[in-house]
């Protein structure tokens, strides 16, 4: 086929592009993903506290350090997803929520007794908590995958990257509905580690998922 | 024809809002300016860069939500042409061209080497033209004495004592100007 007959194929079906399509395209998919991660905490149950532990600091701290990474990372994966991607020399915000439940988490251990440090750090649900993180970043990260179909990301592995962090912390968001601790030194080792798990396979599978 | 980066934007940006006239008139004329984009960077590989430009073109067309209209057209879709080459330079396995080599020649003494390189002409200026044609036959471009002779047109003799001499100022200069 030359390259005339391709041209007039291509607008053959022309269509306006919204605009901001771009993000539109990155809130489905992560809307899509989200819904289904959604489906699975109601599965696990919601914490039976929910509305109680909604009025107190230790669940909006969760939160706050969930959302603003996931948002960070919103930003990010939506940059990268352009060819042209624009300097990224503003990604070290990303250090502001760890940082700040660092602090957090250092505050707390220093106003409790040592012989509670472990049991904090622990919790009840250690062990099921970054795994359980990671598995709801899953379908978003599926969701992702699915806007990046029109997208045109050229930095693959970056783009992988964010895009898995950017699930491992709205992940983490809803995985708030269920789980029960209140440590920030808890949230800070096994939420970040789950998140980081994402964002790290995300790395991985992003050259050979987003190639295009 | 060249269309300029305010032409090209104005067309992709008409694309945008649902002109399909600019959209196929943007991407004929991308054409010629893709093609010229591959040939220049991958000489001698016809069919090669004709599937690279229509992949681009399918890219541009596709993906053409990702362009931000407050941001250079031209960068933009270089930007999709260099991913494509890239692209397929791995699928192929092929050594491909280095995005900064400026940068690259810096890190690997490259300008100190052309540094040493002036200075040494400008020490071998300092010598009379004899000596300074003998040193370079001699030293630099690795002439035998009987060789630089015959060329030169002069005894062997009178090589030898060029060079002996003219490194022998040489020498001095420099130990002048490490004083």
């Amino acid at each position: 086929m030359n390259s005339d007959e391709l041209i007039s194929r291509l607008v053959q079906d022309f269509k306006p592009v919204p605009r901001h399509a771009l993000g539109w395209r990155i809130c489905a998919g992560l809307a899509l993903g989200a819904a289904v991660s959604f489906a699975v905490v109601i599965a696990l149950g919601f914490r039976p506290d929910l509305w109680i532990a909604m009025q107190s600091f230790s669940f909006w701290m969760k939160w706050i350090y969930t959302v603003s990474l996931g948002a960070a990372a919103i930003a990010a994966t939506a940059k990268l997803a352009r060819p042209d991607t624009p300097p990224m020399g503003w990604l070290w915000v990303l250090a502001l929520p760890v940082l700040g439940l660092a602090a957090i988490s250092v505050t707390e251990l220093a106003h409790a007794p040592s012989e509670h440090w472990l049991e904090m750090w622990l919790g009840k649900s250690w062990k099921v908590c970054s795994s359980t993180v990671f598995l709801l970043a899953l379908p978003i990260f599926g969701g992702l995958l699915w806007s990046f179909r029109r997208l045109a990301p050229t930095r693959l592995r970056a783009a992988g990257a964010t895009a898995g962090l950017t699930a491992g912390a709205w992940g983490a968001t809803l995985y708030c509905l269920h789980c029960p601790e209140v440590s920030a030194i808890f949230v800070l080792t096994w939420y970040s580690l789950g998140i980081g798990a994402a964002s790290l396979v995300g790395a991985l599978v992003g050259p050979k998922l987003l190639r295009w | 024809m060249q269309a300029s980066e305010h032409q090209l934007r104005m067309w992709m940006v008409s694309g945008l809002g649902g002109d399909a006239d600019a959209h196929t008139t943007l991407l004929r004329v991308l054409m010629p300016v893709l093609r010229q984009f591959f040939r220049r960077r991958m000489p001698g590989q016809g069919d090669a860069i004709e599937d690279l430009v229509q992949e681009t073109l399918i890219a541009v067309h596709t993906r053409r939500a990702t362009y931000d209209p407050a941001r250079p057209f031209t960068g933009w879709m270089f930007a999709i042409a260099r991913y494509k080459m890239i692209d397929q330079f791995r699928a192929n396995g092929r050594f491909c061209t280095i995005e900064g080599m400026e940068d690259i020649l810096v890190s690997e003494g490259f300008a100190e080497a052309s540094d040493a390189g002036a200075d040494v002409d400008r020490l071998l200026g300092s010598l009379s033209p004899k000596q300074e044609a003998m040193i370079r036959a001699t030293r630099i471009e690795g002439l035998s004495v009987a060789e630089a002779a015959a060329r030169a047109n002069i005894g062997e003799s009178d090589v030898k004592i060029s060079v002996h001499r003219g490194l022998r100022l040489l020498a001095e200069r420099v130990k002048d100007s490490l004083r």
